[in-house]
């Protein structure tokens, strides 16, 4: 099974570096005993490439991940939401919401979308807005 | 506010829902005083785009009122009039920088499932299903903006909404496929479709400087329109005569066009008998996403050494690609939804310096909550129509 993922964000190493070690950035499903984590610079001028490689689970966990896997929310679609968050709020400064995943990218969201309708004040406090 | 909703396959209706509100610094809120239906909503009312939802408000081409703004927008203030261009842009990433918009990297919170269907998420886009972000739509009495300091571009002369909405998308729609042709003067180029994005892809070509444009249609009175307002040399009406390939070898002395514009798109009516009944078969079943005839036929008719712009929008899959063609006559094939934002200033100056009235293509004008009539009729080509503005 495939336990990596990568992302390249448009900024220098060394910014790349400090940010994802900084105390605002604690990835859940990224962290420091479960993966590897390894920094590159991109060709071209384009930032730096982030490599994510997950440790493989212990027996027990097997099971379990596959059928996460196979609903396509297994730990790597979870290091990738990570990622792309990550990424988002380096070069954006925010993480982009939409009507139908207002909390931003998460792969449980995948198949429970909100209509593309806007959210009811009950709703908005509970997707962080 | 009222907001207009896809309920599933052919129907769209008008419904009261919760008014937007800023989700993020960088939003604006825009109260809507023109919407248009772009034909590509007619994919998603034929439920031809897979992640529909109900109770999704469509519509990704509007303009209004800023009536809100979050704490990161310095550069618009409320009371602004802008146009908003339909793909959500960040304006930070590497495809941003490199004037890429509707690829932008950041601005799909769907990434992952676009991912899934394209290799790679391609940016948000406004009410224009959940591939594309699952954005509620402009179609409405208010829209959120994301990214509001990057994408809406202020209009401060006193040109009408209906000369200026259209730069959210069909015109620099139009634009890009023919800027996609390098036309340097003297080219022929051929469009197929004479919808309104069409109809922008000739009037653009001219402007660009070919020598001769060919439309291709199978409404007379989309054709007329081409002939006589966007200024198409010549029309191919292939509901009279099937075999459009060799009507422009004919029209071109046996060479084909120089470029040949794609403004049709995966529902595409023409095309030889026996194939275009496999293929309305297969995308009735969903066995192929996509029909392929304008595509097909592009590649087919294109002088050999030539470009294929496709703006027409695809979802899936096609079958039986001309890979033969397409690879021996040395074709470059080029693609995209729009880069609206690259578009937006060289454009308006266009039409402020009175080069073009985009509002040409305007047939009706309806209040919002006729918008289920507004796309019947244009599903059908009833009442001549070409384009349907929605007053909120």
């Amino acid at each position: 099974m495939n336990r990596k993922a990568a992302i390249t964000v448009n900024r220098s190493l060394d910014e790349v570096q400090r940010l994802w070690r900084s105390s605002d950035w604690s990835p859940d499903h990224i962290d420091d005993d479960k993966a590897t984590v390894t920094f590159a610079v991109a060709p071209g001028d384009r930032g730096t490439e982030i490599h994510v490689e997950l440790a493989s689970p212990g027996p027990g966990g097997k099971v379990g991940e596959v059928v996460e896997t196979v609903v396509g929310a297994g730990p790597v679609a979870k290091a990738k939401d990570e990622l792309r968050h990550f990424k988002q709020l380096v070069e954006t400064g925010e993480i982009a919401r939409s009507d139908a995943a207002p909390e931003g990218e998460r792969v449980g969201r995948k198949l429970k979308q909100r209509p593309a309708q806007p959210l009811a004040e009950h709703e908005l406090e509970k997707a962080g807005a | 506010m009222r907001a207009n909703v896809w309920s599933g396959r052919n129907t769209v209706q008008v419904e009261e829902v919760p008014d937007p509100q800023i989700l993020n610094d960088r939003d604006a809120i825009v109260k809507i005083t023109s919407t248009a239906i772009c034909g590509s909503d007619l994919h998603l009312y034929d439920g031809y785009v897979p992640t529909m939802k109900r109770g999704d408000i469509l519509g990704h081409e509007f303009m209004g009122e800023v009536v809100d703004t979050g704490r990161g927008v310095e550069n618009l203030a409320v009371g602004d009039r802008v146009v908003v261009p339909f793909p959500i842009a960040c304006g930070n990433c590497w495809s941003c920088r490199h004037e890429l918009y509707s690829v932008c990297e950041n601005s799909n919170p769907n990434a992952g499932m676009a991912e899934k269907m394209f290799g790679h998420s391609t940016a948000g886009i406004f009410g224009y299903s959940h591939l594309t972000g699952g954005y509620a739509g402009g179609q409405a009495e208010y829209a959120r903006v994301p990214y509001a300091d990057v994408g809406p571009f202020k209009i401060e002369d006193d040109l009408s909404d209906e000369q200026v909405l259209l730069l959210s998308d069909v015109f620099p729609t139009g634009f890009f496929g023919a800027d996609l042709c390098d036309i340097r003067g003297g080219e022929v180029i051929a469009v197929f479709g004479a919808g309104p994005v069409g109809q922008f892809a000739i009037a653009s070509a001219v402007m660009l400087g070919a020598e001769r444009v060919i439309a291709i249609d199978q409404y007379d009175y989309r054709l007329q329109m081409a002939l006589k307002k966007a200024g198409a040399t010549d029309a191919i009406d292939f509901s009279r005569d099937p075999d459009v390939v060799e009507q422009l070898k004919e029209l071109t002395g046996g060479r084909g066009p120089d470029a040949v514009i794609d403004a049709a798109g995966m529902e595409a009516t023409h095309g030889h008998g026996a194939l275009h009944a496999v293929d309305r078969v297969k995308q009735a079943t969903r066995m192929e996403s996509d029909r392929g005839h304008a595509l097909r036929d592009a590649i087919l008719a294109c002088r050999p050494g030539g470009i294929v712009s496709v703006v027409g929008v695809y979802g899936g899959l096609i079958d039986k690609f001309p890979s033969g063609a397409f690879m021996n006559k040395g074709l470059q094939l080029r693609a995209g939804q729009c880069h609206v934002h690259k578009y937006l200033r060289p454009l308006y100056e266009r039409i402020r310096d009175g080069q073009i009235d985009p509002s040409f293509v305007i047939t009706h004008s309806l209040e919002l909550g006729e918008a289920p009539n507004g796309y019947e009729t244009f599903k059908h080509k009833q009442d001549e129509c070409v384009k349907v503005v929605l007053k909120p």
